[in-house]
């Protein structure tokens, strides 16, 4: 039975015609627009955690603790939750560290009458401690520590990227809706002309006794076919457009994101969008076999 | 086999309720060869529909196969609608599909097995004297072959009841003949059969108990 209701589904696919070939073409359309904006959006992920799990919040002390104090400080801070490590850097490893980042002009620290340098403790936040809310209980708990004169390296600029991400994945999804319903209508416009075309065919089943998933299958199954087919198509656009645009893109991506390449969409993402247009082109059948209710 | 009993059926057109069928009632037993005759506009085709659940009555109990079917559910009428062979004036054949393939789709649509399929059409299709023609489209057949057709399609399910509307209305004496042999051989293998016709002769010829309708009312009841 089911071979005969997927060759009749077949059958009412090739009736559609022109109409399913422009379902089929928006569902790809829509669906790509999505996949486009998914991939760039996980990609835009990827660099924020890559840049979480190397940020450093750096607590400057009003003085330089004797080595006993800095190393009950040390501990007394590496129990505060959301803290994963910390580093004590001394006045004098501090200074030796600007003379490496000045090089040559080292010598302008040198010329200095004394170290201006604060001691400070560099710490590295857990995954929970480097979200932006546990980011920001974090420095509030280091703020009041009796020791501390400033607290820097904020999440504030990651805060922002992180939204970027959310606003481009929200983006993409309104884009991808948008196409989505117009796949939809006209999904349902393919499957009422099939309906039309097919009506003879729906009365003798009808007479004959058949029973109604027997009638009204196949065209659930053509609305469900032109949705795999554009699905399918979109994620050869997408795979197309990554293997073009991908390697000329890894030197500005590499720049501005920090990370070695753009990544494509993981297989259960390629799967998903796969299920989302056999499901778009099903309920444009649906619609449209809804309206054809004696 | 079927009971009507003081069934009344009355459309509306518009304020106006204009009646087809008044007060029929009558029954025919399992294995009989009926003819229901009447003018055109007499109320047959609706008298019919109400047998195989196109359509319900305003009043009355119609009994088919043992089922009220007034009272039966969408997915009871399927049920009972597969023991029932249906032949319409015009035949009512897929265009777009041949004569093979029209019969073949009632038996695909109902789930017979895939191998049973080809057996059972070539059956239908000797038992009209179509086999010769199971490749043909339904425009290249003549009207008498369609009909034949038609009929290969309702028996290849071998229904229980026959319901025949003006099967021979679009066609001269002698298809009308060959068509009727054919049903003649249908009932004689067990199948009951109900033959709508306007044609006085045509009743007349088949010498069997006939139904005779007027203005919707049966006023004649004999053979």
């Amino acid at each position: 039975m089911f071979g005969f209701l997927f060759g009749e589904a077949l059958r009412d696919l090739r009736r559609a015609g022109r109409v399913a070939v422009s379902a089929i073409l928006l569902i790809s359309l829509s669906l790509a627009a999505l996949g486009a904006f998914w991939l760039l959006s996980s990609n835009l992920g990827r660099a924020v955690d890559q840049f979480r799990e190397r940020v450093k919040i750096v607590v400057y002390l009003k003085r330089e603790p004797s080595t006993a104090e800095s190393t009950a400080l040390v501990e007394r801070v590496r129990r505060m939750t959301g803290v994963g490590g910390v580093r004590y850097v001394g006045k004098s490893e501090a200074l030796g560290t600007l003379k490496q980042v000045l090089g040559k002009d080292a010598a302008v620290a040198d010329s200095l009458p004394q170290n201006p340098l604060p001691a400070s403790l560099e710490i590295t936040p857990t995954a929970e401690g480097a979200t932006v809310e546990g980011a920001r209980a974090l420095v509030t708990r280091l703020s009041a520590l009796p020791e501390t004169e400033e607290v820097g390296g904020g999440l504030e600029w990651m805060d922002r990227f992180a939204q970027v991400q959310r606003l481009l994945w929200l983006f993409g999804l309104g884009v991808g809706a948008v196409l989505a319903g117009a796949a939809i209508l006209t999904v349902a416009t393919a499957t009422a002309l099939v309906l039309h075309v097919r009506r003879d065919e729906m009365e003798i089943m009808r007479l004959v006794g058949a029973s109604e998933h027997v009638v009204r299958l196949p065209l659930l199954m053509q609305g469900m076919m032109q949705g795999l087919i554009g699905a399918v198509l979109a994620v050869w656009v997408l795979v197309g457009c990554y293997a073009i645009i991908g390697p000329r893109a890894e030197p500005l991506v590499t720049e501005t994101l920090g990370i070695a390449r753009l990544s494509f969409l993981r297989p259960p993402d390629v799967v998903s969008l796969m299920i989302a247009g056999t499901l778009l082109g099903g309920l444009g059948g649906w619609l449209a076999r809804g309206r054809s209710e004696p | 086999m079927i009971e009507l009993h003081r069934v009344w059926k009355t459309y509306a057109v518009g304020p106006v309720k204009v009646p087809a069928l008044s007060d029929v009632s009558f029954r025919i037993a399992k294995g009989e060869f009926v003819t229901l005759r009447g003018p055109s506009g007499s109320g047959k085709t609706t008298l019919l529909r109400l047998l195989y659940r196109e359509d319900v009555p305003t009043e009355g109990e119609v009994e088919v196969l043992g089922e009220e079917v007034t009272q039966l559910s969408r997915r009871q009428v399927a049920a009972l609608r597969r023991s029932i062979g249906i032949v319409f004036q015009d035949a009512k054949l897929l265009p777009g599909r041949t004569v093979y393939e029209n019969v073949a789709f009632v038996l695909r649509v109902l789930g017979t097995p895939r191998r049973e399929i080809t057996g059972r059409v070539f059956d239908a299709l000797r038992a009209v004297g179509l086999s010769s023609r199971a490749q043909a489209y339904p425009a290249q057949l003549s009207q008498g072959e369609a009909q034949r057709a038609a009929l290969a399609r309702a028996v290849a399910r071998k229904p229980l009841l026959l319901i025949a509307d003006e099967p021979t209305g679009s066609l001269d004496e002698a298809m009308a003949g060959e068509v009727l042999d054919i049903v003649k051989d249908i009932w004689a293998g067990g199948t009951t059969v109900l033959v709508a016709t306007h044609q006085a002769t045509l009743a007349a010829t088949l010498q069997r108990r006939t139904l005779t309708l007027q203005g919707g009312r049966l006023i004649k009841d004999e053979g």
